[in-house]
């Protein structure tokens, strides 16, 4: 989900717990846009304070890069119990470090386009990485991404940096699955449509692309649904792809060093009810992880629905990034 | 006075001690801070692979784009920032000359994704002038998107900042000097070779260094406008060896080589600029009216700061139109109380840095040791090359067991941004503060004028101006800042520009570009308000802004 916040921030940072409280705490790292006012933090911690008698802390760092970073700079004195914001891209990472207990929960209710059964991980929201785009500046958007690609140089797209954001990690990863070992050669001929490479999310989508500078932005699947739900305009839409979409997950751990571990899986399972899960579209704006029936708001229907889910393993993204982090900084400087 | 017969008064604080001491134990707290940030990281690494740096094609070219870009951005801002300088010391009379010294301040202080969306509305490929610098310039085939973006950006931030010091140099030049130039009918050519070079000569090499740094270690402007990776600073690589490869000896370790690049830059500066450069000076309140400032000089200065305020004002007229909508949307509920959390951090920051600021260039100027005094430069220029990322790591681990509480993490987010604010601080306070000569020393000395009284009576009257307009940047450094803020604050309670970046996370477009036009109203405010507070008293009524 399309938070990303950026700047320099990233590393380390404080702990908010507030002190002395007669019930159990439940202290929860997340990143700033889950927690914030618009975000599901507030409507989630209510309804779960309610059944458990105990009283939940979001503690926000700025991404899934900055929470793992917190987490191994407090090792074993870490007052997380839980941590809620990894992704697919930061999981095999956070997996090695050891610091993640398994979370023995049913996952069944799980409605994800890809088989999940992973011991540490539960996954609690997930989207599909796609271009979106104007479509008073481009009626008419390329049908695939090979058509993106070979389209004339005058289609401009801003995308993001994948050393510094997720998106821009997926749409690596997304030519890398659709393309294998040509993925160099084809970022060569994408590199003149290009307009940018921003540093975040927010970066290219609120300075350039909502200021018309282009027509195109990496973004999600699921943005155009907060701009037709909430903004009631169907202006940004995004371009299904005939490859298909790459895929992110986004999923929540229990931290080995918790003392809270029955009230942190009490949460998990938690997560995959309707009570939390009714939050995820409009306020993460991402796909729900389970059914929520009647309850997924009708824009929904209205998003592209991708026929191929390209997925990698996490561990072979970990084991993988930084040799194609090369060759597409090769290919892009070349 | 009775002090020169009554050898038992001592002024308070007038020891030798009191001028030096603080401000150099202040440097080294400082430089010690900041190593041992970069020794814990090194120290939490398990191994340190330093030829992976010589090795690295990829290192090389971002140290050379990140030179190449800095020096043109220098070159620029310079060249346009004396000129216009010289203008607004030329004319002192204009309406709107305050509004356009407070916006001058403004620039270098904006949050960066807020003047980048007003750079793009205006010269970007849908921007305002876009169509017209095409039309008048077709050769140029402008493209914001690139070198010309980064170097626009940075001339943006940065011309302003070093015209605004700048023309307080030109104020300081002694009152004898313009006199004497007045009644001798000097032109414009010789008013510069005999009383304006020599009064800025002495501050350009610093200056330089300055804007050179800020260019170097610009990170989200190199990106956003950039175009693509080629063009990556070191920061860059830093963010990423941190925040996703989590390698903290390659994050220190590339520190390590911005420190000495932008080191080894300082070196040079400090080296060759003697402070003797500085003129001597006494009141400098008085201005008379300067033979070059009518006739064809006049036109050619007031289209220059036509120029030069439009440059300023229509980035800023783009971030008004957009944000005006966003701002009328009721969220004063969310506004107001992180209005007041921003300035609780930010006026204390504020304060802390305008006191380390005034120390330190006190000890620097009053030392006999070389060793203090280069001491003192050298951590005022710390923070600005040492990333606050890489600072706000090793700091975490260095504090950890001892932190705790939520007004810890905003302590040490006001500690930060002082730190951040030192060096400019530093360079708006040295030329006024070391500006005495030393006649006007002697006689105070001779009548026991030291220590706090030398102070309140010399430097205080000559300083009030300055320590303002210093008060007034280190507090917008501050309530402008969201990098160490992100680092610390918590979401239930955000500051503006966390606010400002919870927004866009959640897709309020509308609503954060109405948070960043009152941000950028804040700051204009915080400047008027310092302003007003540095005028002294007699000269309420004059024009001086």
């Amino acid at each position: 989900m399309p938070n990303r916040l950026s700047p320099l921030l990233s590393a380390a940072l404080f702990c908010v717990v507030s002190s002395v409280q007669a019930s159990e705490e439940l202290t929860i790292y997340t990143h700033p846009s889950f927690a914030s006012e618009w975000g599901p933090g507030p409507a989630i911690t209510e309804a779960f304070e309610e059944q458990c008698d105990c009283q939940v802390n979001l503690v926000a760092l700025d991404s899934g890069g900055d929470i793992l970073q917190r987490l191994r700079l407090e090792g074993s004195s870490s007052s997380a119990d839980l941590v809620l914001g990894l992704d697919t891209g930061t999981m095999e990472t956070a997996r090695q470090t050891g610091l993640l207990a398994p979370h023995d929960i049913d996952l069944s209710a799980l409605t994800l386009p890809v088989d999940w059964s992973d011991s540490l991980f539960v996954p609690y929201d997930w989207g599909y990485f796609a271009f979106v785009y104007n479509t008073e500046q481009l009626p008419t958007p390329p049908a695939s991404l090979d058509d993106l690609i070979n389209a004339p140089d005058d289609l401009k797209i801003i995308i993001q940096d994948p050393r510094t954001s997720t998106p821009g990690l997926g749409l690596l990863l997304w030519m890398r699955s659709v393309y294998g070992d040509q993925a160099p050669e084809k970022w060569v001929k994408l590199k003149n449509k290009i307009l940018t490479t921003t540093k975040s999310w927010s970066d290219g989508y609120f300075s350039l692309f909502m200021n018309g500078e282009a027509p195109m932005i990496l973004s999600y699947s699921t943005s155009p649904a907060y701009h037709m739900a909430i903004d009631k305009t169907d202006q940004y839409q995004a371009v299904q792809f005939e490859e298909g979409h790459y895929l992110q997950v986004e999923v929540a751990a229990l931290v080995e060093a918790s003392e809270h571990k029955a009230l942190g899986r009490k949460f998990l399972e938690f997560m995959l009810t309707r009570d939390f899960q009714r939050h995820i579209p409009l306020k993460n704006v991402m796909y729900p992880a389970t059914d929520l029936g009647a309850e997924l708001p009708g824009v929904f229907s209205k998003l592209i629905q991708p026929e191929t889910t390209l997925y990698f393993d996490p561990a072979e993204v970990a084991s993988n990034r930084s040799r194609w982090l090369n060759e597409w900084l090769d290919a892009m400087t070349r | 006075m009775a002090g020169r017969h009554d050898p038992v008064m001592h002024p308070p604080l007038s020891h030798p001690g009191w001028q030096t001491w603080p401000g150099a134990v202040f440097a080294m707290g400082i430089l010690g801070l900041s190593l041992s940030g970069l020794g814990a990281l090194i120290w939490q690494s398990p191994g340190v692979d330093i030829t992976s740096l010589w090795h690295s094609s990829y290192l090389r070219g971002v140290i050379a784009f990140s030179f190449s870009q800095a020096t043109l951005s220098v070159a620029l801002s310079l060249f346009a920032a004396i000129p216009v300088a010289r203008a607004l010391d030329r004319h002192r009379n204009f309406a709107g000359r305050s509004l356009l010294l407070r916006l001058m301040e403004l620039s270098l202080v904006l949050p960066t994704i807020v003047a980048i969306s007003g750079l793009v509305a205006i010269y970007g490929r849908q921007g305002w002038l876009t169509p017209i610098i095409s039309y008048l310039a077709p050769a140029l085939d402008w493209n914001l998107y690139g070198l010309s973006g980064i170097v626009l950006a940075h001339v943006f931030f940065n011309a302003p900042l070093a015209a605004r010091i700048l023309l307080q140099s030109f104020e300081n030049m002694p009152s004898q000097q313009r006199k004497l130039a007045s009644q001798l009918g000097l032109g414009s050519l010789w008013l510069w070779r005999t009383i304006e070079w020599p009064a800025i000569r002495g501050i350009l090499p610093g200056l330089a260094g300055l804007i050179f740094t800020l260019c170097f270690t610009s990170f989200a402007i190199v990106m956003t406008l950039g175009g693509g990776p080629s063009a990556t600073t070191l920061e860059v690589a830093i963010y990423q060896a941190l925040r996703f490869e989590f390698d903290f000896g390659r994050a220190a370790l590339l520190a390590l080589v911005q420190l000495l690049v932008c080191g080894s830059l300082w070196w040079v500066v400090v080296r060759h600029n003697t402070n003797a450069a500085l003129m001597p000076n006494r009141v400098s309140q008085e201005h008379p009216s300067r033979r070059d400032s009518t006739g064809i000089s006049h036109i050619t200065d007031s289209l220059m700061l036509l120029f030069f305020s439009a440059f300023l004002v229509l980035p800023l007229a783009a971030i008004i139109w957009r944000g005006l909508p966003g701002l009328w949307d009721g969220q004063v509920s969310l506004l107001l109380p992180a209005t007041l959390r921003s300035f609780a951090i930010a006026l204390p920051a504020g304060a802390l840095s305008v006191i380390v600021a005034l120390l330190i260039v006190t000890a620097s100027g009053s030392t006999r040791s070389r060793i203090i005094s280069r001491l003192c430069d050298i951590a005022a220029h710390f923070p600005l090359i040492i990333p606050a990322i890489v600072m706000g790591t090793g700091l975490f681990l260095l504090l950890r067991p001892s932190l705790g509480t939520r007004y810890d993490g905003f302590a040490l987010v006001a500690l930060i941004n002082a730190l951040m604010a030192l060096p400019f601080i530093v360079h708006l306070l040295r030329g006024p503060l070391q500006g005495l000569d030393g006649d006007t020393l002697k006689v105070a000395d001779q009548l026991n004028i030291r220590g706090w009284y030398r102070w309140r009576w010399l430097h205080w009257p000559r300083l009030r101006k300055p320590l303002a307009l210093s008060m007034a940047y280190g507090t917008a450094l501050s309530l402008g800042d969201f990098g160490v803020i992100a680092l610390f604050g918590t979401p239930a309670q955000p500051t503006l520009p966390v606010l400002l970046y919870q927004q866009l996370g959640s897709y309020q477009i509308a609503s954060a570009a109405g948070t960043g036009l009152w941000i950028i109203a804040l700051l204009l405010a915080n400047f008027g308000m310092f302003n007003l507070l540095g005028r002294s008293p007699r000269l309420k009524e004059s024009n001086h802004a």
